[in-house]
């Protein structure tokens, strides 16, 4: 469970966050929407603990982001809007080379590789360095080291951007297995009709503040539109993010 | 806290191996200095050392049938007279042979009737690899001319020794000793330089290149302490950089025999026990090369920005190596507590084979280590900053 408190954030001048509350629970995909610039990636910065708020809190299963980094880190899997491999590596490399900073090791290890290869169709190329390799199989590697220490919290920025329609609704069916499983899902996507598919409740932040919240239908009743895109539009008063 | 370091260190290890810009900083740059070296010490080997030394020469002579005495009289010196070449001014333009002797078909009659004969000697003075051999020539042929002037004044009953009041012998005493001497003190500056650059691409690739690739920000999501993030890339930078001077090390000790030969004092300076005292007399400034590179890798914002400042980095540290070049000093305890300074003096001491004072080693890495564990540590600070992930 994540819980964001009273969250502050500026750079400067320019206020990026300015106090928000929300709570993504266990068992539910929460999805965070909102126009570019709206400040999604500096609140997802700020949960898994890449940078430290001006004020408020976030905790990760109790634990406080700022003061108890590692223990958070340890609790969440990310697949942040920076996704890159590295190219002298093969995918295999990559996902152990994470595996081990979580303190995994051995046969465990590798076990979990071959779940993961095998749940993201990833056999074909997980041998191969990642010189060349598709936007799929890139973000496909990238979930997959997100994935492997089986983390209770997963963090993900923009996980289908880019994709083909086959590798989305796969991505889809793993984001709802993991729910299914009692896990947390943040999810932050432009696209609505994939957050109106799969999320349980939506955060809708704009310009550093949180604009609505709650159920899909929940939205619609209260802005009275009848898509999730003229939601959007109506709550944030921009025609971007849609 | 070691696990993951050396999960970290593990990782950019075999991840640089398998990239040929970081092979070709560790493997093959190290190897220019040493080979320009050995190309000098042959060089002057050949043509300052042995070249002086008393020893037979091969003369190309044209029309040699013209002068059986003298030919016999080189032959007898032991000298080879060959042939030259029928076009023998060209040859020698071109820098075929040295120097070529032409002697006219007047010259019999004329050193037979004992008048003054002539005999041609064509040279070509803008090239300096054949200006010892024209001198040696032109004090053969007055040698002859002096034996043959006695001998004419002596059928005369007039006493030639009263005559010659010098009996000048040139004797090349070389052994190139200080020919060595000139060249092990250019030495230093080409291992700081090298000591500077080897980790280079690694401090590079593993901070800017990181970011500009986006895999920073997945990495620092690892549970893991930025510090200790820090120490696996700084050891794994610091290998490699250890790999560099190790083999600059071993190829001038290779160039140092192959092209000093037995002639050279060279073989003596560089020992095993040398290089490995080289090898941890350097390290803290191996420590503090790899730490300033990380701080200048991580400030700067692109890839492109670092390599530029980096590369011109090593120069800095390798000046006051230069400057002893043409101004020696002798070391004194004062002048070790100046890192970069400090291993040029102590490295020319192992290189003449001069005994190493203990204090001044002491001294020597004491400063250098504290100056890169300084370093370091602003390193690791500005890896904590969370501008890191931006590259601001």
């Amino acid at each position: 469970m994540i819980e964001v408190k009273a969250l502050k954030k500026s750079f400067r001048a320019i206020t990026a966050l300015d106090g928000i509350d929300f709570v993504a629970r266990d068992g539910q995909v929460t999805g965070l929407i909102g126009p570019n610039g709206a400040g999604k990636t500096t609140a997802l910065r700020i949960i898994y603990s890449v940078m430290r708020p001006n004020g408020g809190s976030v905790h990760v299963d109790g634990y406080d982001a700022t003061r108890e980094r590692r223990r958070v880190q340890q609790r969440i899997g990310v697949l942040p809007d920076g996704r890159g491999l590295y190219p002298r590596l093969t995918a295999r490399e990559h996902i152990r080379y994470f595996g081990r900073l979580h303190g995994l090791g051995g046969n465990d290890l590798e076990q979990r590789m071959g779940h993961l290869a095998d749940v993201l169709g990833m056999e074909e190329f997980i041998d191969r360095r990642a010189k060349g390799f598709s936007k799929g199989q890139t973000r496909k590697v990238a979930l997959a080291r997100a994935l492997v220490h089986e983390p209770h919290n997963l963090l993900l920025d923009e996980p289908t951007n880019g994709l083909d329609i086959d590798s989305s609704r796969s991505v889809h069916r793993l984001i709802r297995s993991i729910r299914d499983q009692g896990r947390c899902v943040l999810f932050c996507s432009h696209i609505m009709s994939e957050v109106a598919r799969i999320c349980d409740r939506i955060v809708v932040i704009a310009h550093g503040r949180i604009a609505a919240e709650g159920t899909v239908p929940e939205l619609m009743a209260a802005t009275g539109q009848d898509n999730l895109e003229d939601v959007m539009l109506a709550l944030t008063g921009s025609k971007e993010g849609a | 806290m070691w696990r993951r370091i050396s999960i970290v260190l593990n990782k950019e290890v075999i991840d640089n191996a398998r990239d040929r810009r970081s092979l070709l900083m560790a493997l093959i740059y190290p190897l220019m200095g040493p080979l320009l070296l050995a190309l000098m010490i042959y060089a002057i080997d050949k043509v300052v050392v042995t070249g002086g030394a008393d020893n037979s020469l091969t003369l190309h002579i044209q029309g040699a049938e013209h002068a059986p005495e003298l030919i016999n009289w080189l032959s007898a010196h032991g000298h080879t007279v060959i042939p030259a070449p029928a076009d023998a001014e060209a040859a020698v333009r071109d820098g075929d042979i040295e120097v070529a002797i032409v002697i006219p078909a007047t010259f019999e009659d004329m050193f037979v009737a004992e008048t003054t004969a002539p005999i041609s000697v064509l040279v070509n003075t803008s090239r300096l690899t054949g200006l010892i051999t024209i001198n040696r020539v032109g004090s053969i042929l007055s040698s002859f001319n002096t034996e043959i002037w006695g001998q004419r004044i002596a059928r005369k009953g007039v006493a030639f020794r009263s005559l010659q009041p010098l009996d000048v012998n040139h004797v090349n005493v070389s052994s190139g000793t200080h020919i060595a001497d000139i060249l092990l003190i250019m030495v230093p500056p080409l291992f700081i330089f090298n000591l500077f650059m080897g980790g280079t691409y690694l401090a590079i690739d593993t901070t800017s290149g990181e970011r500009e690739r986006g895999s920073l920000e997945p990495l620092l999501i690892n549970p893991i302490e930025r510090w200790e993030l820090v120490g696996g890339k700084f050891l794994a930078a610091l290998f490699y950089t250890a790999i560099a001077v190790l083999v600059q090390l071993l190829a001038l000790k290779g160039a140092f025999s192959l092209g000093g030969g037995e002639n050279l004092s060279f073989n003596r300076t560089l020992s095993w026990q040398a290089i490995f005292n080289i090898m941890v007399l350097t390290l803290p400034l191996m420590m503090a090369a790899v730490s300033v590179q990380f701080i200048i890798a991580t400030m700067t914002r692109s890839f492109k920005e670092a390599q530029t400042y980096l590369g011109l980095l090593p120069l800095v540290p390798a000046i006051p190596g230069m400057l002893l070049v043409y101004a020696p000093v002798k070391a004194e305890a004062w002048m070790m507590s100046i890192p970069t300074f400090s291993q040029t003096l102590l490295l020319g001491e192992v290189l003449r084979g001069d005994p190493l004072p203990m204090l001044h080693v002491a001294l020597s890495m004491a400063t250098t280590l504290a100056l890169a564990m300084v370093l370091l540590f602003i390193a690791t600070r500005l890896y904590e900053r969370e501008e890191l992930i931006f590259g601001s």
